[in-house]
């Protein structure tokens, strides 16, 4: 491995690493624009011009690989003069959009400009003028004239999707990013040139103007899309002095960005995991527990439910559908509970939809489906389930989590007096929570901490973005009031930490499983089993 | 697109490299003889036929200058004018086109006879002024070199 | 003086493949198909101190030694012809490919043949088409008569040759923008390394030539690198050279002379003298528009690399632009700076936003709207180009630059202080 000096530290790295990523690698920034881990090299941007003794000129640290004996350094006079310079010829053509431009607060433009620019601008010429806010495509949109013409984007259409979308038209100054004329950004990734960009060229329709990034309130946690489980960073709003006209603070999930897995999602996200929360935003919430329709006190309405679910799995007729989003706490805590007022039938609700791409997106929609199987098996399937209610075997049927939608015609929709009865603990105000006898809310994917096990076997945390609305709380709270209202002996849960730890003792491919122990990257399981 | 013949001289083209993108220019300048210019409906079929995004081959129409993306003159005009012809009088040459013809540079006459463009140097410095009219230099020129040259294009 | 790179370019119908021959054409070929290997002739034209004639210098023999000696058969070599003769000035391979084609084809390939290679492509300026008609012409007598193709001459070589068409792009002369440039992509110049011998075209190992350079070759082989040593200044400037006069002269056109030609001799003497005979000689660009400006008191020097090196210039494309005493070099350095701006392939951030500065500033002084702060704006623009670019693009649009401000300074300073001119030109008004 080369030894070399960086900045008068001598440090040992692999060949082949380059200068710029030995230093990130060991939190020292050298700026850079056009470099990104994920894509081949450009060298375009020439920010990160640093100096290594003996070279006739300045290198760019992105491509210059280690060398034995190489002596860098990262801050030397010239290495300042040259990032000056790099700066100043950045900001001569560039708009002053600051205050209407979405990148503003995570701009490396401004953060670079004020660390490592001149402070003054010596260009008195006119700047180029270009087309801007140009529709490119379903949820991205283009401003030619900020582009810093780093290439990502490019790049990340030909190598990363291979759909090639976006080039680079005309030539020297004027060379602008483009698509071609009746073409559109579309692929089901276009989103993630948005996180590519530098600067504010390039702009996501459904977060254009919403809020400013330094009114979000950020939170590490999993996509709930599909069984990939990318790892994003939630950012929801934390605007003190811009209430609602309620009165209330508006802290909905004002975007969703990837963060940073090798083992999961690389540095992407597909554009429907992107905007997954506008599924749960859309949909009307079930805010107040009902009984028979009418709202009623959360105490009341889990009493009931209890009563009812009691009375069903003694008499051996319960049956249980699960959301395959469900965190994994939330699904062990109702498996107990129902096991322990008497039994139920399982089934865990099956999402398969379209097929698995070559790049993230996986046919099975259901982000913890393999959780769910861990801790229900394998058999437990919805068909088994609904089967069952067809035949009369199972009258009360618990829905948990997603709700079934208008068109189960077999239940949702089954003819008054005939069909099973209901009880629907989830988030949503929708056809099963109104067919409900009692419908309970619980907290969505958004509002609480849990374990999502993806396709491949890894543990992952959900992280609770913000609070639950309403009186919802989170399933496995729901389930632990539900077994006390029964009688039922205590489960003496009082976190998510604890149910998760009960699971490990349960179920043996949980054994292991902590949320410290998953951290920001999670956990391949079985742990124990030493896979 | 242009009749089995175009498409015959494409293959031929595509078989001189050893990836179909290195056919690029060479069919560019194919499409651009066949149809005086280069359409977009000419590049998506170069991009179909070669395999390429349809983007590409916009970026590469627009990078070198002398592909035509809309139609110019049918006697297109191109009068260079970097240093050594500017010295021998190419700005002279230029203005007096530019009032002959009543355009500027990068302007075709309304009867679509002539365009005017201003180009950088043809690599023909020992006989300036001159420019290029179509495929043609036209060297050591003087403003009655140059009208005599006009009047006989039929 | 023997003319050897022009003896052909005034001969009737020199193009065509019989006259070529009956002049001993394709013997060079012949000798280093039948009695030399690869290595021997790369070792004879190393030598022989050959340096590129397309602005760089380099020993073209140094060049050719570092492709492999073994062609691994899923990584051809391949030659590549730089015949995109765009320098400002240069305009001497045009005339040797519309004159003498067979020359330019015939050391194309005994350069192919030392680095054994299997496809040639001469990589020719769109504009050229005259020349690229020609060429053609000759390649299919070249195939017709079994000096292209298979099993050249009867020898276990083979070797295409094509000619490849450029499209308008000054910056395809550069020779990694010309490799993808004829991959099919936007002529951006690319990372070194890997070098062009490791891994060049279609990741292939490739040399890419000068067309001037080439036509060296078929001498050096007939007459051997001590002959060649012999003629202009051994050890490093050797070999005959031509050189393309232009501008306030009275006999522009190219001139073959040994290598180390005095400027003197060149504009006086085989020019003709100044145009006007009452406009004394003001400066001259001895190597294409982007080495570094004499003045017509630094103009006692030989036409080498070296000499003109240690006079602070390069020989570079050898493309001579005299300017006389009426010569606004105010104008004229606003003129090359437009040449860099419109060429600029704008990939890396000095070259694309510096070339457009550099042009504003000086038009605004041109047209008499400087400000005081322009000059030493000009210079620290420039200044910040330098070195921090992709391709020498940048740095041949700065240099010029500082040499002007510098050596013409108190033109410059008129142009701001009084808003007029010295040489007495008006003052252009506007922009371009």
């Amino acid at each position: 491995m080369p030894k070399l000096t960086i900045d008068g530290q001598a440090i040992e790295v692999p060949a082949g690493t380059t200068i710029l990523q030995a230093c990130l690698q060991r939190g020292r920034e050298i700026p850079h624009y056009c470099y990104h881990e994920g894509l081949s090299i450009a060298g375009n941007c020439r920010i990160c011009l640093i100096e290594v003794e003996k070279q006739p000129k300045l290198v760019i640290g992105c491509y210059t690989p280690v060398a034995e004996g190489m002596v860098v350094h990262t801050d030397s006079d010239k290495v300042k003069q040259a990032r000056a310079a790099v700066m100043e010829f950045l900001l001569i053509n560039h708009p002053l959009d600051c205050p209407i431009c979405d990148q503003a607060g995570e701009c490396r433009l401004q953060e670079y400009a004020v660390e490592y620019g001149d402070g003054t601008s010596r260009y008195t010429e006119p700047k180029l003028a270009l087309s801007k806010a140009i529709d490119i495509g379903p949820h991205v949109t283009l401003d030619q004239e900020r582009c810093i013409q780093c290439s990502r984007c490019i790049r990340f259409c030909d190598e990363i999707t291979k759909t090639g979308e976006l080039g680079f038209f005309q030539r020297g100054e004027r060379s602008q990013i483009g698509i071609f004329p009746g073409k559109r950004l579309d692929n089901p990734y276009s989103g993630n040139v948005v996180d590519l960009c530098p600067v504010g060229a390039l702009t996501l329709n459904e977060f254009r103007f919403k809020t400013r990034v330094w009114y979000l309130a950020n939170t590490a946690t999993i996509c709930a899309g599909c069984a990939r489980g990318c790892n994003v960073v939630v950012g929801v709003g934390k605007q003190q002095t811009l209430m609602t006209t309620r009165g209330q603070l508006d802290d909905r999930v004002k975007r969703i960005v990837p963060r940073v897995n090798e083992e999961v999602n690389g540095w992407w996200i597909c554009d429907e995991g992107r905007l997954s929360y506008e599924h749960e935003q859309k949909a009307p919430r079930l805010e107040a527990a009902r009984v028979a329709g009418k709202e009623t006190a959360y105490d009341d309405a889990v009493k009931a439910a209890a009563t009812k679910l009691a009375a069903a799995a003694k008499a051996g007729a319960l049956g249980v559908i699960v959301s395959p989003r469900l965190v994994s706490e939330d699904v062990f805590a109702w498996k107990s509970v129902v096991s322990a007022l008497g039994g139920g039938a399982f089934g865990v609700r099956s999402l398969l939809r379209g097929e698995d791409d070559t790049l993230l997106i996986r046919a099975d929609k259901g982000a913890n489906a393999q959780g769910a199987a861990w801790i229900l098996g394998a058999g437990a399937t919805e068909r088994a389930v609904r089967e069952a209610v067809a035949q009369g075997r199972v009258k009360t049927l618990l829905i948990l989590g997603d709700p079934l939608d208008a068109g189960d015609s077999a239940i949702v929709e089954a003819p008054a007096g005939s069909g099973p009865e209901v009880v629907y603990c989830g988030p949503f105000a929708s056809p099963s929570a109104a067919r409900a006898s009692v419908a309970v809310p619980c907290a969505s994917w958004s509002e609480a901490d849990g374990t999502y096990v993806n396709f491949e076997g890894r543990a992952q945390r959900v992280r609770r973005c913000h609070l639950p609305q309403g009186e919802a709380r989170p399933g496995w709270r729901v389930a632990a009031d539900l077994a006390e209202a029964a009688g039922a002996a205590a489960t003496g849960w009082s976190s998510a930490a604890e149910v998760l730890a009960a699971l490990g003792r349960a179920i043996k491919e949980f054994e292991g499983i902590s949320f410290e122990a998953m951290g920001l990257l999670g956990l391949k399981a079985p742990v124990a089993a030493g896979v | 697109m242009l009749g089995a013949e175009f498409e015959k001289r494409v293959d031929a083209l595509v078989a001189r490299y050893p990836k179909p993108k290195g056919a690029l220019l060479p069919v560019l300048w194919e499409v651009q003889r066949a149809k005086g210019w280069i359409d977009f409906d000419a590049e998506a079929w170069v991009a179909a036929r070669l395999g390429l995004a349809p983007a590409h081959v916009h970026g590469c129409v627009t990078f070198y200058t002398m592909y035509k993306p809309r139609p110019m003159g049918k006697y297109h005009i191109q009068v260079c004018t970097t240093l050594s012809c500017m010295l021998r009088g190419s700005d002279e040459l230029f203005a007096h086109l530019q009032r002959k013809l009543g355009i500027g540079s990068g302007e075709t006459t309304p009867d679509g006879k002539f365009s005017l463009v201003r180009v950088e140097c043809l690599g023909s410095c020992g006989t300036a002024p001159m420019f290029q009219l179509n495929d043609d230099f036209h060297e050591n020129l003087t403003l009655e070199t140059v009208d005599r040259l006009l009047e006989s294009l039929p | 003086m023997e003319r050897i790179l022009t003896r052909n370019v005034d001969k009737e119908n020199a193009q065509h493949l019989a006259v070529y021959e009956s002049v001993g054409g394709y013997q060079a070929l012949r000798k280093a198909l039948s009695s030399m290997t690869p290595d021997a002739l790369t070792d004879e034209v190393k030598k022989s101190g050959l340096r590129g004639r397309g602005g760089a210098g380099f020993s073209a023999g140094l060049k050719w030694s570092f492709m492999p000696k073994e062609v691994d058969p899923k990584r051809p070599h391949y030659f590549l012809i730089n015949a995109d003769e765009s320098e400002p000035g240069t305009f001497k391979d045009r005339l040797l490919m519309e004159k003498d084609p067979h020359l330019v084809l015939e050391g194309s390939l005994l350069g192919a043949f030392a680095i054994r290679a299997s496809v040639i492509y001469i990589y020719i300026r769109g504009e050229f088409v005259h020349a690229a008609r020609v060429l053609d012409r000759a390649i299919a007598e070249a195939y017709a008569k079994g000096y292209a193709g298979k099993n050249i001459l009867g020898s276990a070589w083979s070797c295409d040759v094509y000619v490849h068409r450029g499209a308008g792009a000054y910056i395809c002369g550069e020779e990694t923008a010309l490799m993808s440039s004829l991959e099919g992509d936007r002529g951006y110049p690319r990372l070194k390394p890997p070098f062009p011998a490791q891994s060049g075209v279609w990741g292939c190992p490739t040399t890419i030539n000068n067309v001037e350079t080439v036509a060296n070759v078929p001498f050096i082989v007939e007459r051997g690198a001590d002959w060649f040593l012999s003629v202009g200044k051994a050890p490093k400037n050797t070999g005959p050279k031509l050189y393309c006069l232009s501008g306030h002269v009275k006999r522009p056109g190219v001139y073959e002379a040994p290598m180390g030609l005095p400027l003197h001799e060149l504009i006086y003497e085989l020019g003709g003298g100044m145009l006007h005979d009452d406009r004394p000689l003001k400066a001259v660009i001895p190597g294409g528009s982007s080495v570094p400006v004499l003045r017509a008191d630094e103009c006692e020097v030989d036409l080498d690399f070296d000499s003109l090196a240690a006079k602070g210039t390069m020989l570079g494309s050898a493309g001579l632009m005299v300017m006389d005493s009426s010569t606004c070099m105010v104008a004229a350095m606003a003129r090359i700076a437009h040449f860099y701006h419109h060429e600029s392939c704008g990939q890396c951030t000095p070259c694309r936003e510096g070339c457009g500065w550099l042009e504003r500033v000086l038009q605004r002084i041109e047209g008499g709207r400087g400000m005081p702060q322009d000059l030493d704006l000009l210079l620290s623009v420039s200044n910040n180009i330098i070195g921090n670019t992709i391709c020498a693009l940048g740095d041949a649009a700065a240099m010029p630059a500082i040499s002007f401000v510098t050596k013409f300074r108190d033109e410059f300073q008129h142009h701001v202080d009084a808003k007029a001119c010295l040489t007495g030109t008006v003052a252009l008004q506007g922009v371009r």
